[in-house]
Parts: C-alpha cells; structure tokens; sequence
C-alpha cells in the first residue's frame, strides 16, 4: 500500500476521532449541567458592569 | 406599553424550526445549480484548428511561459480563446434593480416597526 | 467604558443581568488583527484571480483598488460603531440596536453565510492543495480529497470547540507566515533580492483589456475576494480585553496590511503567468502565488509558499468558523434562532453547540458544490452586508450623534464614507449581475422567504425590549 493511501485512511480516522471527541464532550457537558447555567450568557455585560459602577 | 412576554419555546419546536432554515439555505445555494442556471460558463466563441501560438494571439514571451506551466497549443486552446459573455438586456437589469430595492425597502420597513416596539418598551412611552 | 478593570478575573463573564457562563474575556489587539487578516489572506493565495479572467490583469489591479476604497470605508464605518458596542455578534448586534430586529436577523444570516461558505472554499482549496503535494511526490493514482476537506473542517471546529485564545493564537502564527511568504516572494522574484523575473510589458503586449472598460467592472465582483471578512474582526468583540481600543486598532492595522498584501500579489502573479492561465482558478491557476513560485525555478520558494498556501486557508477556515459560530450563538442567545444555542461551554467557554451544529453545514457546501459557485455566495452575502453598513453607520449618526454617546472610534468625513461605500456596492451588484444575475435574485429570493418567516412566525419567542442591551440613552427621534 502507498504512502498517500495510509494517509488518506489516517485522515478519515483522525477526522472521525476529533468528531467523536466533540459529540461525546458535549453530550457529557449536556448532562452534568443545567440548561439554566448553559445559557446563562447575556448581551452586553460589559456595558453592564460599566453601568452599574457608575450609578 | 404593556410588557410583551414572549412564550417559552418546547424542544421539538426548536429542532422544527432549525431543519426549516438549513432546508431553505440548502435550497438557496442548490436550486440555482440543479436546475442549471448558475451561469457565468466561458464559452470558446471562434475556436482555432491545430493552433500554434500565434494563431492563438501570443507573443513569444508569453508563449514562453505557457510552456514552462507545462501546456503546449492544444492543451493551452479552451483555456486561452474562452471568454465570458457580458451581453445583458435592460428586462433583466431593471428586475435586478427592483428586486434589491424592494428588498431593502421590505426589510426597513419591517424593521421599523419592530424597532419602534422595543424602543417603546426599553424607555418607556414617554413621548 | 471607564475606569473598570474587565480582565479582572472574579467578574470575569459573570456580570449583574446574571451570566453565570459567559464567553472569556483573553484576546489582544494582535489577536484582533490576526482574526481579520487571517480570515482574508487566503483570499490573495486563491480566489481573487477570477477578477483576472473577468477584464485582464490591468481591470483586476483597477478592481483591486476599489474594493481597497470599498473596505477602507467599511473598516472605518465599522470600526467607529463596534467601538460602541462590543458584543458577539458584531453586526448582527449593531443592526440590532440601530435599525431594528428584523435587519439584525437578517444580517446574523449573511454573517453565518459569507463564513460558512468561506469556510467551505477554504477546504476545498486545501484538500486540492494536498492532491498537488501528492502528484508532486510521486503518487500515481487519483488522491481522494474528500477525507483531507473533512479532516480541515474537524480538526478547526475541535480547535474552537476548545477554546478561543488557542485558536486565535495558532491563527496569529500561521497567519505571520503565510503574510511574510508572500513578502519573501516579491522580494526574490522582483529583482531586488537577485535575478528579477517580472515582464509584465511583455505579458499585458496585446492583452490589456481584453474586454475593454465593461471587463474592469464585471472585475469588481471578485474584486471583493481581495479583502472579504475584514469585517470579521468585531465577532471577538466579546472575548477581547478592552474592546474599545482593540478593535479598531486590530481591524485598521488589518485594511492596511491587506492593501499592501493584495497589491504585491498582483504584482508578482501578473507579472508572470500570463492572464489567461493566472484569470482562470478552476482549469487553469488555481493557487496563483504557488503557481507563480513554481515558475520561478527556486524548491524554497515553492515549499515556502506551498505552506502558505495550506496556513492561509487553515487561518482563514478557523476564523471562519470562529466568526460564524459567534454570530450564531448571538442569535440563539437572544431567541432569534431557538434559544439551545445560546449555550456556551462552562470549561472551554466556547459557544459549543454552535460550532458543532456548523460543521455538517459547512461540510455540505465543502463536499457537494464547485468552488467558484461557492465563492459566489460568499461574496454575495458579503455584499449584501456591507451594502446594509452605509445604512448603519448614518441611521446611527442621526439616533445618537457625536456628543449623545461616547464613541472608542469616530471615523472622519462623514458622511462620505458612507455614500461611497453605497455606491461601490451599486457598482459590485451589476458586477455580480453580469455573470451571476440568478445566484443574486436566488438569493435575495432566499432572504426575502426567511424574512417573512422571521417576521411572521419566528419573532415571538424574542424579548422586546430587553434584546436592547447597550447602556446608550433614547434614539433621537423616537
């Protein structure tokens, strides 16, 4: 077999690895955490802050 | 103005909601493709039988360079003689015109509205 | 923005309206420049010699230029109204605030848009990359791209998902590569550093305006590909240390290095592949400044800017992907998509869900469309946008002038700015129109469908007056 075939085959495993990684850590972060917290993120916080230190 | 309280979105909804948004962007890039109309295709208008360079209108430098790309004049002619057809009637442009316009126009106006609604109820309708 | 200190780590993401998981607050002014510039670079290894093959090699310098006037606008009228408000989603948020929701949704999808597909012609260019390196090696058989185009996209997503200085910080160093490759190549190839190998007098002889003027001006179109996602710069605008400053320092250091970038490159291609070759990106050069080192005789050269080709497009897809899963996640986060991707990830603080949910979008496009069409829609939704910031930037004039807010940025000579940035774009429509009129009415038929939906259905999930979010006082006006 040839140099560039193996890569092509390490390529499509690299790849599939880097997905899995991704899909099983976001499954894991869904589950032991609350979807409260996970969207808890506001617009504009900086702005916020500012506002507020100068009341 | 009364404080607008948007109702809580199920699950299901959502996941309905995103599959129709990558249905219509999927649609938008591939229509135009499948039904053949995307098209900008160069066409060879006045092709040249067994070209030499000359007859394909290079000079000796320029044919020169050609050759170290690795092209002689055959495998150089569709790349060489195609060319675009810019030839366009006024039907056409006046659509695009108005079709942009109207967009615009659509979008401000919508816009407007929606605006003045979270205006009046971020600072109150103190006018 | 005062006396706070926002790189203090205890407040960090976490502020008063409630943010108990925010985006992280870690990037420089270099970071800035390397998100913008690193996006766009590419766009000098590949893409903007269609314009060639649109008018000549002189149209394609004339587009050059203009887009250059286009962008300057834009990076000005920008920089001036994200110095003001800084947060994800850079115009989408300012649409959000100046004209109204349904622009600002409307400009969330152009942002998703140009970035996704640009995303996609990235890895296209690099899996065709490869299969070059390939034959050059010595491989004899058909090279299958596709694994290479997948592994570029996953490989960058798994970046982002990881986190955002990371990723910036890797863009900042490919990008510096890929930036001194092309100064290299103009230096060893225009006779300042040894044997000069420009004839341009000879390569335009008889091919000056091979369509006359009408060709200079269908080069606009891709024109644009010069500089195109320069705007990009104000999606950090969230994860940046002090935004104010950063900013528009970042994006105008960026304009500047691309005028200088996207000038030497003509120079250096057009001076010696002949325009026919160097205007035709699909037969003919596909990687033009790669190109133009190979016949320059020197394996450093062609080494050096074989990986900078390959580090451009990397820099360009990760920034890509940065930019549109912000603009993303800015959408969700304020239900103007479904509210599950506003989530941003409690380690990494990443908008997560959105980078995922981008990938397989932008793996369609990278696998099942050619790359001209591809770019196509890129511009086309980058146009759309900017056509939209001359609108911007005056409607913000008028609701707070100068002295009702503070602005980071004030950008000089308005309004002229603004109305040449209108009139560029007039002229790049019927540029695009020219070769592209039923991408352009799909397209805007497209955006007109999802505006209705947006209007009709999808806004009442949104919070009226709390998607409002700048401390600014009430709009003239109103």
């Amino acid at each position: 077999m040839e140099t560039w075939q193996i890569l092509e085959y390490v390529a499509w495993g690299v790849s599939a690895l880097l997905g899995l990684y991704m899909v099983i850590d976001w499954m894991k972060v869904d589950s032991s955490y609350s979807e409260d917290v996970l969207t808890s993120s506001r617009e504009g916080e900086l702005e916020a802050m500012t506002e507020e230190q100068h009341r | 103005m009364a404080h607008y309280e948007p109702p809580k979105q199920g699950k299901a909804s959502q996941l309905f909601d995103v599959i129709v948004l990558v249905i219509l962007t999927v649609g938008a890039l591939f229509v135009p493709l499948w039904l053949g109309m995307a098209g900008a295709a160069k066409i060879v208008a006045e092709p040249v039988d067994s070209p030499t360079w000359e007859s394909l209108g290079q000079t000796a430098a320029q044919a020169a360079q050609y050759e170290a790309l690795g092209y002689d004049p055959a495998s150089a002619h569709d790349l060489i003689l195609a060319r675009f057809d810019y030839s366009f009637s006024a039907g056409a442009l006046i659509a695009m015109i108005v079709v942009i316009v109207l967009y615009y126009v659509l979008m401000l106006k919508f816009s407007e509205v929606e605006y003045r609604e979270v205006i009046a109820e971020k600072f109150g309708d103190r006018r | 923005m005062a006396d706070i200190d926002i790189t203090s780590q205890t407040m960090d993401g976490m502020g008063p309206h409630g943010t108990k998981v925010g985006l992280l607050r870690v990037l420089g002014p270099a970071h800035v420049w390397a998100l913008g510039v690193g996006i766009v670079l590419v766009g000098e290894y590949m893409g903007w010699n269609f314009a060639v093959g649109k008018g000549g090699a002189y149209a394609a310098l004339i587009a050059c230029w203009f887009a250059g006037i286009l962008y300057t606008c834009v990076a000005m009228i920008d920089s001036e109204v994200t110095s003001t408000v800084a947060a994800a989603g850079g115009q989408y948020t300012q649409a959000k605030h100046i004209v109204g929701p349904l622009m600002a949704f409307n400009v969330g999808l152009y942002l998703v848009f140009a970035y996704t597909m640009l995303e996609a012609a990235n890895a296209i260019t690099a899996g065709y990359l490869i299969s070059v390196v390939a034959g050059m090696t010595g491989y004899a058989g058909e090279l299958d791209q596709r694994p290479f185009i997948i592994l570029v996209i996953m490989f960058l997503a798994w970046l982002n998902y990881r986190g955002v200085l990371a990723t910036l910080t890797f863009n900042l160093v490919i990008t510096a590569i890929a930036f001194l490759a092309i100064l290299v190549l103009f230096l060893s190839t225009s006779g300042i550093l040894g044997g000069g190998i420009m004839q341009h007098t000879a390569l335009f002889e008889g091919h000056e305006m091979p369509y006359g003027w009408i060709g200079v001006l269908a080069a606009m179109h891709f024109g644009l590909w010069y500089y195109l996602g320069i705007e990009g710069t104000t999606q950090a605008a969230e994860e940046v240390r002090s935004p104010a400053r950063a900013l528009p320092f970042g994006t105008l250091a960026g304009i500047m290095t691309l005028l200088i970038a996207a000038t030497l490159t003509w120079y250096v291609c057009s001076g010696v592949l002949p325009w026919e070759f160097l205007g035709d990106g699909v037969n003919g050069s596909v990687a033009p400044l790669f190109d133009t080192a190979r016949l320059s005789g020197s394996n450093g050269l062609i080494w050096l800017l074989g990986f900078g080709t390959l580090f451009a497009t990397l820099a360009s897809a990760n920034g890509c992907i940065n930019d549109a899963s912000r603009a993303w996640f800015a959408m969700g986060r304020d239900k103007y998509l479904p509210g599950w991707f506003g989530a941003v990830h409690p380690r990494y603080r990443t908008p997560y869900r959105s980078i995922i949910f981008l990938v397989p979008i932008a793996l369609i496009f990278a696998l099942g469309a050619p790359l001209d069409q591809v770019i196509t829609f890129s511009i086309l939704s980058g146009l759309l946008e900017y056509t939209f910031m001359p609108l911007n930037i005056i409607m913000f004039r008028r609701k707070w002038p100068l002295n009702s807010i503070k602005r980071g940025y004030e950008h000089p000579f308005h309004p002229l700015p603004a109305v040449t940035l209108l009139a560029l774009c007039a002229l790049t429509f019927f540029a695009v129109f020219l070769g592209y009129g039923t991408q352009l009415v799909a397209m805007i038929g497209f955006y007109i469908v999802v505006s209705l939906w947006f209007h009709f259905w999808r806004y009442r999930f949104v919070n009226r007056g709390a998607q409002f979010t700048m401390p600014w006082p009430k709009p003239q006006g109103y």
